[in-house]
């Protein structure tokens, strides 16, 4: 029987889980190279999101701002957006705009379609520059929605063309809580089993923190626009995360892909699923090499299963994020104390016995006692800190552990990896 | 509390033509990527070192949830500063108005977390919906024994520097002035615009209590809610960072009569000028004359201390990018250290903070006129210098640039400000100028190839 667990209703949020939904689309607009981002909001919108983003991957953020004052209350911003469009194009060269909204347009319902079209009819010039348009309300969930939103309009607006299929191509569509790594591990597997990905986005290579060449204020490195173009022809689509559900089921919409929600890449029995699928696609059986990392897996677990049986943790992070880890750490013994997510999830996708709930760290606090670990962003440290439990940092912001945006926890090789990482940090503490 | 713009005297610090010139009563064009911050962020920064305070931002999640405990303003006692409390704004609020939500959350966050008072914040999209924050607080009020004061600086109403000033008057017009000190103390001072970055404070402090000057209140650095109460008793104001809190300084003289100075403690040379100017206006003979023994005895050491980093910086080119005080303080701390400025430039300074830095570069440095990303990478390009002393947002853009790298601004975690923090800057500047990473990553691999 699902009893989802009660916890305490307040008239506000305290050291809150969520981000905004722009920050989110932030992420997703980073993994498409040559794009400019831009906020249409005020500038403090977008100088929280560069801060944010930058003290958790360590990356420059090239988030750009319609900038918008007190007449704009007034007035509308339709002008200003207009007018940032034009000048980020000109000043900045990219090949791609992307434009997200924020709680204040949104709520004078500056429009943002028509704003477009003013624009292009001005400026011939521009007729033809992609630019990709998405509606992140701040107060209409959190980072997880806003990625999710971004993605959509991506593909809404740039795969729009039908291209022959190619054989051996699918499409990937990687959740908001796949660190850079993570994209690259799933692009690996892919090509172990000869198949091409088209990842989007594709933070792989672009908030992978490398040392480039020209740095430029335009995103560098992630899928390329003609990359996107090509989607359509990918004979299969996968996305990861229940969230990313509807990205993978607008493409089979449009162009009538045959389509796989993975819940979660975390755990041997959703890798073993995940797998068997690519191998029935491929044509090719596991790579061995996939096989001897199981193998590795599977002692580990038995080498460790004492330590991680029945040891209580307490989980609170973006709903994709949740489901992943818990399900993990449910598989190998250990028993979740609570789980907070960060936004609802129908219930329909709530794990049986799973104690969810939506909460902020605030109630991580007031539930956290006799766990044994926490799994949280930076920000639980002002919990696990006074309470003095074992802290494994996960989700967003990540800011005071080196290495994060570096991890891999999907895949048997990334399964092992969290495992370990949660053993080192109950032992280390 | 509703501020009149009329009073923040913007108009007056306008006429800069400058090239540039932080553009404060300019509108940043949409799309330039000017890279500045908003009101509301401005006037936060000034309340929330108000370290056993709640502090509560009415607004959906984007302006307290991408944003809360990321300032490295330190407390040596309370906690509850850092806590991130929002009323989390939603769909439902934004059609129906969340005052009434706003009323309740003062009242549980006073009643769960016990602060000395609560600071409530608009936003914009409260502002728009047309929720007034000064009901609300009333409402909150008639339950909750301590003060809930509301802060009107929502982010559309002009950059941070606005929302500085904002607070300013909040604070002169809610808070200063509300109880007796204890004690009538003859050397009791203020610091207006110290926020206790990573400790900065502490640095200075042994000076202060050395001379027997009593820090009466710090605006807001590592400060108490009931000490700030009594800061109209001081005998001197001294405005440390942020002219924008010019306007806080001129009514306290108004009001109180007590004058005010204006200094730095970043550097060998600004901090015994400080402190004689603190010394000279208090009038004490032999406090004078104490501190003039204390700086050189301090001097002496702090430059025996920085002397071996000294004699290896000397000749290293910098670009120096900031804001507040540190525009101009800081080129006088890299000239210590044997550093030349090359090309300086600013966001959020006032016109004099930036007309000062101006007139102590040297005449055939650069003024940053483009502050983007775009306008930075051009410049490092053009330039090649030895140092990049800058915020930390500027931090990882500069790191793609491969050269050193200095963060002077609120993301930092060491102290820079007194004698004791110049060593320490010292030290640091050192530690990236001749760090042997930077050779590797200039070195092309393969060999004859580019660099990777």
């Amino acid at each position: 029987m699902k009893a989802p667990i009660k916890i305490k209703q307040r008239h506000y949020s305290g050291n809150p889980q969520k981000n905004s939904p722009a920050l989110g689309a932030t992420i997703a607009y980073m993994g498409v190279d040559g794009l400019l981002a831009l906020l249409h909001g005020s500038q403090g919108c977008s100088t929280f999101i560069r801060l944010q983003l930058s003290r958790h991957f360590k990356e420059p953020i090239p988030l750009n701002s319609t900038a918008l004052l007190e007449d704009t209350a007034i007035f509308g911003g339709w002008d200003h957006l207009k007018k940032g469009i034009a000048k980020g194009a000109d000043k900045f060269k990219p090949r791609i705009i992307g434009v997200m909204s924020s709680g204040l347009t949104e709520t004078f319902g500056d429009d943002m379609v028509s704003a477009l079209s003013a624009m292009r009819q001005e400026r011939t010039d521009l007729a033809k520059l992609p630019v990709v348009l998405t509606r992140t309300a701040d107060y209409v969930g959190s980072l997880q929605e806003g990625y999710q939103l971004a993605t959509l309009s991506l593909l809404n607006t740039l795969s729009v063309q039908k291209v022959p299929e190619e054989a051996q191509t699918v499409a990937l569509f990687p959740g908001a809580h796949f660190s850079p790594a993570d994209v690259e591990e799933l692009k690996e597997i892919l090509a172990l089993f000869g198949l091409k990905a088209l990842v989007l986005p594709d933070i792989s290579t672009s908030l992978d923190g490398h040392s480039e060449l020209e740095p430029a204020p335009v995103v560098q490195g992630g899928i390329t626009l003609e990359e996107i173009q090509l989607i359509p022809s990918a004979v299969a689509a996968f996305s990861f995360g229940k969230s990313m559900n509807v990205v993978g089921e607008k493409l089979k919409e449009m162009h009538g892909i045959e389509h796989f929600n993975i819940t979660t890449l975390t755990g041997i029995e959703a890798v073993d699923s995940f797998y068997l699928k690519l191998s029935q696609i491929s044509g090719k059986a596991i790579p061995t090499q996939l096989l001897r990392q199981r193998s590795r897996l599977l002692d580990t677990l038995a080498d460790y299963h004492d330590q991680l049986a029945e040891k209580r943790v307490s989980v609170a992070l973006e709903s994709d994020h949740l489901l992943a880890l818990t399900s993990c750490l449910t598989e190998v013994g250990s028993h979740i104390n609570i789980a907070l997510s960060a936004t609802p999830l129908p219930e329909k996708h709530i794990p049986e016995g799973l104690p969810f709930a939506v909460g902020d760290l605030e109630h991580l606090e007031e539930r956290a006692a006799g766990s044994h670990l926490i799994i949280a962003n930076s920000n639980a440290r002002q919990v696990a800190g006074p309470w003095k439990i074992p802290h494994l940092r996960a989700g967003l912001p990540v800011f005071d552990r080196a290495g994060v945006p570096q991890k891999v926890w999907i895949g048997y090789r990334g399964t092992q990896r969290f495992i370990f990482d949660v053993l080192n940090t109950m032992t280390t503490h | 509390m509703f501020v009149n713009l009329s009073k923040l005297h913007l108009k007056e610090e306008c006429p800069l033509e400058d090239k540039g010139a932080p553009k404060l009563c300019m509108k940043a064009l949409p799309g330039e990527g000017a890279e500045r911050s908003c009101a509301f962020d401005g006037a936060r920064v000034v309340l929330m070192p108000i370290t056993d305070a709640a502090h509560i931002v009415h607004g959906p999640i984007a302006c307290a949830g991408n944003s809360w405990d990321n300032r490295g303003a330190r407390s040596s006692g309370p906690q509850l500063y850092r806590r991130g409390l929002t009323t989390d704004l939603n769909e439902m609020d934004v059609v129906y108005g969340g005052e009434k939500k706003l009323t309740q959350a003062i009242i549980e966050v006073a009643y769960t977390h016990q602060p000395k008072a609560i600071f409530v914040y608009a936003t914009c999209v409260s502002a728009l919906i047309g929720d007034d924050i000064d009901v609300a607080c009333q409402e909150a009020q008639k339950e909750v024994s301590v003060p809930v004061i509301a802060v009107n600086a929502p982010g559309f109403m002009g950059d941070k520097n606005i929302g500085n000033r904002v607070s300013g008057e909040v604070l002169l017009q809610q808070i200063i002035g509300k109880e007796e000190p204890e004690e009538d103390h003859p050397f009791a001072i203020n610091f207006i615009g110290e926020y206790n970055i990573a400790g900065d404070l502490w640095g200075i402090l042994p000076s202060l209590d050395a001379l027997g000057i009593k820090l009466l209140s710090s605006i807001s650095g590592d400060a108490r809610f009931d000490d700030i109460k009594k800061a109209h008793r001081a005998k001197l104001n001294v405005l440390v960072c942020s002219k924008s809190l010019t306007n806080l300084v001129k009514k306290m003289e108004d009001k109180w009569g007590m004058p005010y100075i204006e200094g730095s403690f970043y550097g060998i040379h600004d901090t015994s000028a400080t402190l004689r100017a603190i010394a000279q206006k208090l009038g004490d003979q032999d406090l004078i004359e104490r501190t003039e023994q204390h700086i050189q005895e301090q001097e002496e050491k702090t430059r025996q201390l920085i002397d071996r980093y000294k004699q290896k910086l000397a000749g290293k080119q910098a670009v120096l990018f900031t804001g507040g005080v540190k525009t101009w303080s800081m080129v006088t701390t890299l000239k210590e250290l044997g550093i030349e400025v090359l090309a300086g430039g600013t966001q959020n300074s006032t016109p004099e903070d930036f007309l000062r830095m101006k007139a102590l570069m040297n005449p055939e440095a650069d003024i940053i006129e483009d502050t983007s990303a775009a306008g930075f990478l051009t410049l490092i390009a053009e330039k090649k210098p030895d140092l990049i002393v800058a915020g930390g947002k500027t931090k990882y853009l500069a790191h793609k640039t491969r050269t050193p790298f200095l963060d002077i601004n609120h993301g930092r975690s060491l102290p820079y400000a007194g004698y004791r923090g110049m060593v320490t800057f010292a030290e640091a500047v050192h530690r990236t100028v001749f760090s042997p990473v930077w050779e590797k990553l200039r070195q092309s691999f393969p060999p004859g190839g580019e660099a990777r």
